[in-house]
């Protein structure tokens, strides 16, 4: 336990972790409650408490995957960081499931559906492995309540049943996922008295049910759909740089969330106290324009968002804006509550799969594989992969070569290195590669045997 | 189980040459004549005794495939001992030895217990490496020589218990540091002098060249 607080410590001074320090007494204190879920890595990788060991080895970096097949031979590998935590604080899961839909005719008596969906999630953790460890535990059988609430409706349109004011099959499963990163914020929330402290977390969610792909992303891991050496991005990065227009507003509108020691406003140049009384170039959250106003002692403050890239950052703490936990976060010098400017909130992106082609697949990552691998690459190395090994083994293999590609290798002692010479990821890496091709039969299946005759959709 | 010492083992060789079928021989004692590829690392884990001392062995077994060479190539660093086995009925898996074994010296300790291993001698009506070729070539690079069959379990113990004694013997002889686990040992937990520490960030050892793929 006390390892976990120093590495947050030691995270936060070099810079690499988002936060940390700031938290310091209110983590030591929390450390004498247990961890809601003991760390582990993804269940699906089934490895035992020495092989857990081995790949916490911040020298070796192990790239580890799963023994056993993935359904559709679907891919996964991940490997831990170079030293700025002790353990991985990325998580990964999958689920099978099944929403089961009674129907009653009169002339057929009642008749049974079940609707399959696979389910496949990352989160990338921070200050800790909890929040990731609840997410990758829990958010699955949130989200499974949702969609059991909404499926009468799904249900309808899929049928052609579809009522004036119903809502669309899109609208109703995107809606399930926004409530379902809502209650597990919600939820970490809840017990952040009563276990140990979580940290936080970013959350990529891709779920595929009756043909379409949709990914929900809260954070700043990402999915992109290759076929060949082409891709197509699923989400977008939330960091504080791409939500400056959403955080700066909201602290226009509640001036108070800024505490004495920030401002919302942006200045063409960083104000400096002997400016005090000249004009100066601003703008306000709200403003498009720039204009002018006369430096006074107020402008002084810190924005609320500094940096840039992969340096941005809200309070000067934290570089992402969405996800799950981080409730007790305050600012590292200024102690100002950061949570009220973060989201759990996902943006969801639907991708039907009618037309997907034999060699199309979904990698999802964190940052810590799209920090040096962009987009482009990712598809050429996933592409070379594919065509070098055979059905089963090609997509983990594909997996594996894009963590092994963005960790690198180690030269001159401490430094992990690109083949291009470039630094290599110090980030924990987690990457799935998802052939989406069988998806689309699977559902063209489904859906010809439901046509055919819709008794013999009843699977069970 | 709680143990003297952990050595860190690591298999290489050609793909195919039947390393994976070596460290399920070795760690569940069946053979399995059809195996999945190996993809990037897997990992094999037992227990033995030598000179009364309980010594955990940990195993990682190796992609063969030259798709995953610069990921094996990070492997190396931090093993104590190698098991490099070629495959005597396939001459080209022997001519490589000199590549594997370059790969080995330059990114491991020099410490490290290289055992050469001509594997499947019980395909003798197939046999395309002699014997004397691969003592020969054990002898000009310094290393350990054994044949075995994975399938018929004919010196696989040997094979994995004849490399742990080696470099127990190193140990005595104060050759290894068994304080720095770069080398590929470990002290046990009870054994410690010291509280043993987590793998920790930084480290000895070098690799270099490309990513994968």
């Amino acid at each position: 336990m006390l390892n976990r607080f120093k590495s947050a410590v030691i995270g936060a001074v070099t810079g690499i972790e988002v936060n940390g320090l700031n938290s310091g007494p209110d983590i030591n204190q929390k450390n004498h409650l247990a961890p809601k879920f003991p760390y582990g890595r993804p269940h699906f990788l089934n490895l035992e408490d020495e092989e857990v060991q081995m790949s916490a080895d911040h020298r070796l970096r192990p790239i580890i995957h799963p023994s056993k097949p993935l359904p559709y031979y679907a891919g996964y590998a991940e490997c831990v960081n170079a030293g700025k935590s002790k353990w991985n604080e990325d998580q990964a899961v999958y689920r099978l499931g099944v929403l089961t839909k009674i129907t009653t005719n009169d002339i057929m008596g009642p008749k049974k559906y079940t609707i399959p969906y696979t389910y496949y999630g990352i989160f990338d953790g921070h200050a800790g492995v909890g929040a990731a460890l609840c997410a990758a535990n829990q958010l699955h059988h949130i989200l499974h309540e949702k969609l059991v609430d909404a499926q009468d409706d799904i249900w309808l349109e899929f049928s052609g049943k579809q009522q004036a004011q119903s809502k669309s099959r899109d609208l109703l499963i995107v809606g399930a996922l926004e409530s379902a990163f809502q209650e597990m914020d919600q939820l970490i929330a809840e017990d952040r008295n009563k276990y140990q402290a979580a940290g936080g977390c970013t959350a990529l969610v891709s779920l595929i049910i009756l043909g379409r792909l949709y990914v929900a992303n809260a954070g700043d891991s990402r999915a992109v759909i290759c076929n060949g050496e082409e891709y197509q991005p699923m989400s977008v990065d939330f960091t504080p740089e791409n939500e400056r227009d959403r955080i700066r507003r909201l602290a226009e509108e509640q001036p108070a969330l800024l505490g004495k020691e920030f401002t919302f406003r942006e200045y063409i140049r960083q104000p400096k106290s002997v400016d005090l009384g000249k004009p100066i170039m601003y703008r306000n959250a709200h403003m498009k324009g720039w204009a002018y106003k006369t430096l006074q002692p107020e402008d002084l403050k810190m924005p609320v968002i500094t940096g840039h890239g992969k340096r941005s950052r809200v309070m000067g703490t934290i570089g992402v804006t969405r996800g799950f936990g981080d409730h007790d976060l305050l600012a590292v010098y200024q102690k100002t509550p950061i949570k009220p400017f973060l989201s759990p909130h996902p943006e969801v992106q639907v991708h039907r799969l009618d037309k997907t082609e034999k060699n199309e697949v979904l990698v999802m990552g964190t940052d810590g594989l799209w920090d040096v691998i962009p987009g482009s690459k990712a598809a050429e190395i996933a592409c070379k992969a594919l065509s070098i090994f055979s059905e089963k083994e090609r997509y983990v293999s594909a997996a594996t070569c894009l963590v092994g590609s963005a960790r690198g290798s180690l030269v001159h002692e401490h430094s992990w290195q690109l083949k291009t010479g470039k630094q290599a990821s110090v980030d924990d890496i987690s990457v799935f590669v998802i052939p989406l091709f069988y998806y689309k039969e699977e559902h063209e299946d489904w859906k010809s045997r439901y046509l055919a005759n819709p008794m013999d959709c009843d699977e069970n | 189980m709680s143990y003297a010492y952990l050595f860190k083992y690591i298999i290489i060789g050609d793909t195919g040459v039947g390393k994976s079928c070596l460290l399920l021989q070795f760690t569940d004692k069946r053979f399995q004549p059809v195996h999945d590829l190996t993809i990037g690392v897997e990992f094999g884990a037992r227990m033995i005794t030598i000179d009364g001392k309980q010594i955990k062995l940990q195993i990682w077994d190796t992609a063969g495939q030259e798709a995953f060479r610069s990921i094996t190539r990070s492997y190396y660093r931090g093993a104590a001992g190698a098991l490099l086995v070629y495959d005597i009925t396939r001459r080209e898996t022997f001519n490589h030895l000199t590549t594997w074994l370059e790969d080995a010296r330059q990114h491991s300790n020099s410490n490290m217990v290289i055992m050469l291993i001509g594997n499947k001698s019980d395909l003798e009506s197939r046999r395309e490496v002699k014997k004397e070729e691969g003592e020969a070539f054990a002898r000009e690079h310094g290393l350990v020589f054994m044949e075995t069959s994975a399938k018929t379990a004919a010196n696989v113990e040997e094979a994995f218990i004849n490399t742990a004694k080696e470099i127990y013997e190193k140990i005595q002889e104060g050759v290894f540091d068994i304080n720095n686990e770069a080398n590929g040992i470990k002290i046990g937990p009870q054994h410690s002098p010291t509280n043993p520490s987590l793998p920790g960030a930084g480290g000895q050892g070098g690799s270099q060249g490309g990513g994968c793929c």
